[in-house]
């Protein structure tokens, strides 16, 4: 169940309980004429299956912070107390050195300029830096946040990211069926891997490079046959 | 905001599995990408493509009166444009990178100061008339070795282009419309292409040619070798960077020769190909 | 164009009464200037620079600074007088960036940058005569002006200028002979024999090239000769200025001599 939508499209969601996702814009303005609800992208429209969410999903390069996201950083600067991470969006991020697992006062994570980070977004707002966090607030644990060491990074579109993180896509359990392999995906457009060989490694980024759909938009068989030549 | 330099993971995955003479894009060390050149409508507007960097020329011509210091020759203008990449460039604004600088005079010696368009046969008529040649390339994307690609892009352009035919009587300077007459390819003394060639600081790793963005950042030094398919080299140029071996140098100089003939060869077979299919039936 | 003088005549003798692999006169001159840390002119017949070193200090602009090494900044500036022809250069100017870009990528790698972290090396490069040799003579003397200061290098940086007339290999160009014929700047590091660089515009045959190029290295490696002697001579006047300790190695002004001599052999 979707449509294709421009911006400036009404959309027809009533609900009681209503939320909108990325993509959508209520109108405040009631003395205006127009539908209430009004796309802001282009792209499909989607809706849960009782109607109460409803978002558009499109494609694009830049990121934009939003809160509870996992995103991958490159640490750029050490402040203080914290880190500046380049996490691919407008503005550095800044990540406490407090905010990892079992991090103390006395006992903090020694990282790097040029680490790279899992971490989560725990403040996305627009008057201010977006904060990362690399456990979980409640528990303290790092529930696998932390920094990613070997492996190589690959940079992919929004779309594919969100495409991998979805269990039912088709390229990591394929590669996963050749050769054991390590992967987190950041909502950034930023794909950490790791496998035992580099010819390994090279080969899960060209699959990833081939499969973007805003690259090569390869399909299942398609990467079966690239997979083939690559020799793995 | 300055880019940040790739990360330390990024950093050593390359390092390593260059030690082992694997690239990230499944190439050999000495394995240049496919250029793939589109034509436009008109002649003279060229699209060159080395993996996702992307590079447009075009070539305009107009009449002139030449300058009275050279009277017999005609006169060229290259012109480039940057925007979209200087977004990601590291100068402040306004100023012209260290890359900026390099890829405008590595262009400007090799097509205009190797001689590639022979001047004089752009003149018409001596003193009054010359043809005045406007290269413009726009830089469309950068994913590495903008410099070859911007090389290759407007030397092709050049020879993809032609004036319209000029017929002079006494003082009299008629051009005739392409409907007319067929117009005249540009006198082309030889055909120079560029070869980038990135060297790293490890001596263990092979040097690798046209690299892609992060060989690039992470090299340690870049070599460019343009030459033509005849075996003369027009511009070398190594321009600090790590220290090589004199005989390194020459191996890749021999290198460049081999891969210049072989794209001179891919070139040629484009260029002939986009002409056969403009060819119209007069019936 | 045409060459209206002749590069080289019958009796093999260039147009300034050199002969083919003959260098021109080149003097040294390393004495303080004004407040910089260290400072060169190198004279290459008549081609003059004035080279001043400032640093290692703290950078001006904090953006600058990197954290694991020093910053080496580098800028040119062309006198209006310098050329035959008055014209002015402005700073913007491509082929003066160019140069400044150059410098600073050859002396990057040589000059042991990660001692100084967050700092900056100020290199201040004065043309104040051109005559051919534009580039080589910048980077020896640059090369004096950090050796002068003080700063840890891994190696001399040795540059030679060359050129072809027809089949005749040429070292160490004039201006003349630089406006006609296919030139090369080869800048050498003389312990490992390593070239850092390389530069040719104009067109030139494959094997006519390794010829020149050949010959470049090692005209870099008489060079050398004649720099560490300046910079040994310069020192041992300092020490014996101090009046303290034995001069170094017993060499004199006289090794100055020795070092003309054998250029000239060569």
């Amino acid at each position: 169940m979707s449509a294709t939508v421009l911006p400036g499209t009404g959309v027809p969601a009533q609900r009681v309980n209503l939320k909108l996702g990325p993509g959508l814009l209520q109108n405040r303005d009631a003395n205006e004429a127009g539908p209430s609800i009004i796309t802001t992208r282009a792209g499909t429209l989607n809706h849960s299956a009782n109607g109460s969410r409803w978002w558009v999903e499109s494609n694009s390069r830049r990121y934009v912070p939003a809160p509870q996201e996992s995103v991958i950083g490159v640490i750029v600067q050490r402040v203080g107390e914290g880190y500046r991470v380049d996490i691919g969006s407008a503005h550095y991020a800044s990540l406490d050195s407090l905010a990892f697992e079992g991090a103390t006062k006395r006992n903090k994570p020694n990282l790097k300029v040029g680490s790279l980070v899992y971490a989560r977004v725990s403040l996305a707002h627009k008057d201010m830096e977006p904060e990362l966090e690399c456990f979980d607030a409640q528990t303290r644990k790092s529930e696998g946040f932390g920094e990613l060491k070997g492996g190589f990074l690959v940079k992919c579109s929004l779309k594919m990211c969100r495409d991998l993180l979805d269990p039912k896509h088709f390229l990591l359990p394929l590669l996963g069926a050749r050769f054991p392999l390590e992967a987190a995906v950041g909502m950034n457009g930023r794909v950490w891997v790791s496998a035992k060989e580099p010819r390994q490694i090279i080969a899960i980024s060209r699959c990833i490079e081939a499969v973007d759909p805003d690259g090569g938009g390869l399909d299942e068989a398609g990467v079966k046959a690239l997979l083939g030549t690559l020799d793995v | 905001m300055r880019p940040p330099s790739p990360s330390i993971p990024e950093k050593e995955f390359l390092v390593a599995s260059l030690k082992e003479s694997l690239r990230l894009d499944g190439r050999l060390p000495l394995e240049t990408r496919t250029p793939i050149l589109t034509f436009g409508p008109e002649l003279g507007w060229v699209e060159c493509a080395l993996g996702k960097t992307r590079v447009v020329a075009e070539v305009e011509g107009k009449m002139v009166k030449p300058t009275p210091e050279r009277p017999f020759e005609g006169s060229s203008r290259y012109t480039r444009r940057y925007r979209p990449w200087r977004r990601a460039s590291t100068s402040p604004v306004g100023r012209a990178s260290d890359e900026e600088v390099t890829i405008t005079r590595m262009l400007d010696k090799v097509l205009r100061r190797s001689d590639a368009v022979d001047k004089e046969s752009l003149c018409i008529l001596a003193g009054q008339r010359v043809w005045h040649l406007r290269l413009t390339l726009h830089f469309l994307s950068d994913a590495g070795n903008m410099l070859d690609c911007a090389c290759l892009a407007g030397i092709v352009a050049l020879k993809h282009f032609r004036r319209p035919d000029v017929e002079v009587i006494g003082d009299e300077v008629t051009v005739h419309e392409p409907t007319e007459r067929a117009p005249i390819p540009l006198a082309i003394h030889h055909t120079p292409f560029c070869f980038t060639f990135a060297f790293f600081p490890d001596p263990s790793i092979p040097p690798v040619i046209d690299p892609s963005q992060l060989e690039q950042r992470l090299s340690a030094g870049l070599l460019s070798v343009a030459l033509n398919a005849q075996r003369e080299l027009c511009v070398v140029q190594k321009l600090g960077g790590v220290p090589l071996d004199p005989d390194d140098v020459l191996k890749i100089v021999s290198v460049a020769v081999q891969k210049a003939k072989e794209l001179n060869n891919v070139v040629d077979a484009r260029l002939r190909e986009d002409w056969e299919a403009r060819k119209v039936e007069v019936t | 164009m045409g060459s209206r003088v002749e590069i080289l005549n019958d009796g093999g003798f260039r147009s300034d009464g050199r002969r083919q692999f003959e260098l021109r006169d080149m003097t040294i001159d390393l004495s303080q200037q004004g407040q910089a840390d260290g400072c060169a002119v190198v004279t290459h017949g008549l081609t003059q620079v004035l080279v001043s070193v400032f640093g290692p200090r703290e950078a001006k602009m904090r953006s600058q600074t990197m954290h694991d090494r020093a910053n080496i900044s580098v800028e040119v500036n062309v006198a209006a007088f310098s050329t035959g022809e008055r014209r002015k250069r402005t700073r913007g100017d491509k082929r003066i960036l160019e140069l400044a870009a150059t410098i600073k990528s050859t002396f990057e790698p040589v000059v042991q940058t990660n001692l100084y972290p967050r700092s900056q090396i100020d290199v201040y490069v004065q043309v104040l005569q051109q005559d051919g040799g534009l580039l080589q003579a910048c980077i020896n003397a640059t090369t004096l002006a950090l050796v002068n200061a003080g700063i840890p290098l891994l190696d001399f940086v040795c540059a030679v200028s060359g050129g072809v007339h027809s089949t005749s290999p040429l070292l160490d160009l004039t201006l003349l002979e630089e406006n006609d014929i296919p030139n090369v700047t080869v800048a050498m590091m003389p312990k490992t024999g390593k070239v850092t660089l390389v530069t040719m515009e104009t067109r030139l045959h494959v094997d006519r090239f390794e010829e020149i190029f050949r010959l470049a290295g090692d005209a870099g490696k008489v060079i050398h000769g004649e720099m560490k002697n300046a910079v040994r001579s310069r020192t041992s006047a300092l020490v014996a200025a101090m009046g303290s300790g034995p001069r170094v190695g017993g060499v004199d002004v006289a090794a100055d001599k020795d070092g003309d001599d054998r250029m000239n052999e060569y």
